[in-house]
């Protein structure tokens, strides 16, 4: 294989990465809290769960969207075959991830194994299962394999990484390094702690994508320069909230220039954290097109230009997602 | 009326038969079904448990109850082909089999979230398949004590089981003091309670039996099979002898009317290797002759396999 690869995994097969168009990185499509969907207070309707995130997707190609990526992992309602027919409906390139984490999210399987004593999982076992789903594709549990996975994500425990987060960031590094495909982590308590894990397994930085960096408490850390200047990608990817946790998107807008004005342009990758359906937990209901149709002015307001805002929803994710 | 809630429907108690108490049609742990390592195809699954289940119900078996929890696998619309192609019934149970296979909906739900799953289950229906749970499965996560999320799952099932009638059966009877005082506190008589697994090889040493049938819990000799003598004994095996020894003894303490006993194996094991040659005709291959042997007399025999499942099983409101 060429040093630089120029396709994408996408949930319909290999895509050219120039086809992407604008990308939206970090975004969920059916997201299912684990356990929800035996749990008699949740339905799951396929048919209007495929009707609602049609029309999300719909309304972020009308916007110029091209791509989005559903960075959820391999066990929180990831649905391939639905994610197909929506790619097919609507024009947008869907890309699904593998991975899983943090520790909390779980099953037993891999936190209480049938062993005496029950060992967690290590990192090595965790690469070779995320490995499997770009290699060989991605699992319908019990029934067959689908497409490759273009991401592996994973995430650290809000308080601090667990020992079993740092197997699972390990693994995913090294799923990494023997498939091409790049890491995507959501970062626990200190940022630049976690992306280091990755990076000791000598995984490119530009193959890794950091995500929750508009956490307010990672702001204030000087996360999001310090993961800038280390070579990875910085995710912003809560374009659209309101909570008390993250910037709002003028603040986000102002950390966007900064960034571009210290010469970190090729580093930013923008998204909404949207939940296009939540079972089992609130989700985030902002729209995918919100980042273009509301964030984007913002940023030209901040004197991006053109070719800033180019580079950073369509250039930088194009690289990131590249198979390499 | 005596009524028992299969997944084909209600049937009459005096319709069981010989009950295989603490039984899995396949289990799996929480996220087993991403790892390819154990993906059988549905022919291999039909293959690897219909001449189980037949031999069962030509050996006089009547009813299996599997104990397969919420987030293992558990697969009602599959034990239903089963039960229905077999003429074995099939009780399926709501529940965890320990607070460790409960994946996070449930890990973070409270009591009365809890409670409501369950009694939903049992008087609505596990999913979208109408049948009604049966059992309600508890259990010890491991490390041997009870977690905050165990206890919170007792109680639960304590609710569930006064508000309904159904039973209830733990895997696990260490920590006993603390799941009787969570029963106590919630007032359900613990003749409605199997404490299991009083017999595997890893517990039975630090597992109060006597104790527990004394407050008036019923006791689960329920791992039988699983031997030191197997060709590749899981962790929990422990010698045949002592095993039987430990059962005949208990028994002969003048408890015949507490025990219930059971192999708690797998007819195809979803997320794990299972342990070759294990299978719930142990019961009728080597522990009814074992019994025998020791003296039991079929009056007996009859009282642990038919009668006592039966007044356990049998909805009591």
């Amino acid at each position: 294989m060429s040093v630089k690869s120029n396709t994408v995994n996408t949930v319909l097969g290999p895509v050219p990465a120039e086809d992407l168009g604008v990308v939206s990185v970090h975004e969920a499509l059916l997201s299912v809290l684990p356990g929800a969907q035996y749990a008699v207070d949740v339905t799951l309707d396929r048919a209007e769960v495929f009707e609602t995130l049609a029309a999300r997707l719909t309304e972020f190609r009308a916007a110029g969207g091209g791509t989005v990526v559903d960075a959820t992992g391999m066990f929180h309602g990831r649905d391939v075959r639905l994610y197909e027919a929506l790619s097919r409906t609507t024009g947008v390139h869907l890309v699904a991830s593998t991975g899983q984490g943090p520790e909390e999210l779980l099953g037993g399987y891999f936190l209480t194994p049938q062993t005496n004593p029950p060992t967690p999982w290590p990192a090595e076992k965790f690469a070779g299962l995320f490995a499997r789903e770009v290699d060989e594709g991605m699992v319908v549990p019990r029934v067959e394999r689908r497409g490759a996975a273009g991401l592996i994500a994973t995430a650290a425990t809000r308080t601090g990484m667990t020992a079993t987060d740092e197997s699972l960031f390990r693994g995913a590094a090294r799923a990494a390094l023997r498939t091409g495909v790049a890491v995507s982590l959501r970062h626990g308590h200190d940022a630049v702690h976690d992306l280091d894990v990755v990076l000791d397994e000598k995984l490119p930085a530009d193959r890794v994508v950091v995500g929750g960096l508009d956490r307010r408490d990672a702001v204030a850390a000087g996360a999001p320069l310090a993961v800038a200047r280390r070579g990875a990608y910085v995710a912003l990817d809560h374009v659209g909230g309101t909570d008390a946790d993250h910037l709002t998107d003028t603040e986000r807008a102002a950390l966007v220039a900064d960034l571009v004005r210290a010469g970190l342009g090729d580093r930013v990758l923008l998204s909404c954290g949207a939940t296009g359906v939540a079972k089992g937990h609130p989700g985030n209901d902002v729209p995918y097109a919100h980042l273009l149709t509301a964030f984007v002015p913002l940023l030209e307001a901040r004197g991006l230009g053109d070719e800033d805002t180019r580079r950073i929803l369509v250039e930088n994710p194009r690289e990131l997602l590249s198979v390499r | 009326m005596s009524r028992v809630n299969t997944v084909l429907g209600p049937v009459p108690a005096e319709e069981l038969g010989f009950v295989a108490i603490h039984e899995h049609i396949g289990y799996g742990m929480p996220g087993s079904e991403l790892d390819t390592t154990w993906w059988k195809s549905p022919e291999e699954r039909y293959q690897e448990t219909v001449p189980k289940l037949r031999a069962f119900r030509e050996h006089g078996g009547g009813t299996f109850v599997d104990v397969t929890g919420i987030c293992n696998g558990r697969d009602v619309d599959y034990y239903k082909s089963l039960s229905a192609k077999t003429g074995v019934h099939i009780v399926a149970c709501t529940g965890f089999v320990g607070g460790d296979t409960a994946l996070p909906y449930f890990a973070r739900a409270g009591v009365e979230e809890l409670t409501r799953q369950f009694v939903h289950e049992i008087t609505v229906g596990i999913g979208d398949t109408g049948s009604l749970a049966g059992v309600i499965k508890v259990g010890v996560s491991r490390g041997g004590r009870m977690t905050d999320l165990d206890k919170r799952i007792y109680r639960a099932a304590a609710r569930a089981a006064l508000t309904t009638g159904v039973p209830v059966l733990t895997h696990l009877a260490i920590d006993a003091e603390n799941a009787i005082a969570v029963f106590e506190e919630e007032g359900l008589p613990l003749h409605r309670v199997l404490f299991g697994h009083v017999d595997d090889g890893v517990n039975a040493g630090r597992t109060r039996d006597t104790w527990i049938a004394e407050q008036g819990g019923r006791i689960g000799f329920d791992t039988f099979g699983y031997e030191t003598e197997l060709p590749d004994p899981p962790f929990w095996a422990r010698p045949r002898q002592e095993r039987l020894d430990h059962f005949l003894r208990f028994v002969g303490e003048g408890r015949l009317t507490q025990v219930l006993a059971s192999a708690d194996a797998n007819c195809s094991p979803l997320g794990w290797p299972g342990v070759r040659g294990h299978t719930v005709n142990y019961l009728f291959d080597d522990l009814l002759p074992d019994l025998r042997a020791a003296g039991l007399d079929e009056a007996a025999i009859r009282t642990v396999f038919v009668d006592n499942p039966a007044g356990f099983l049998t909805l009591q409101k």
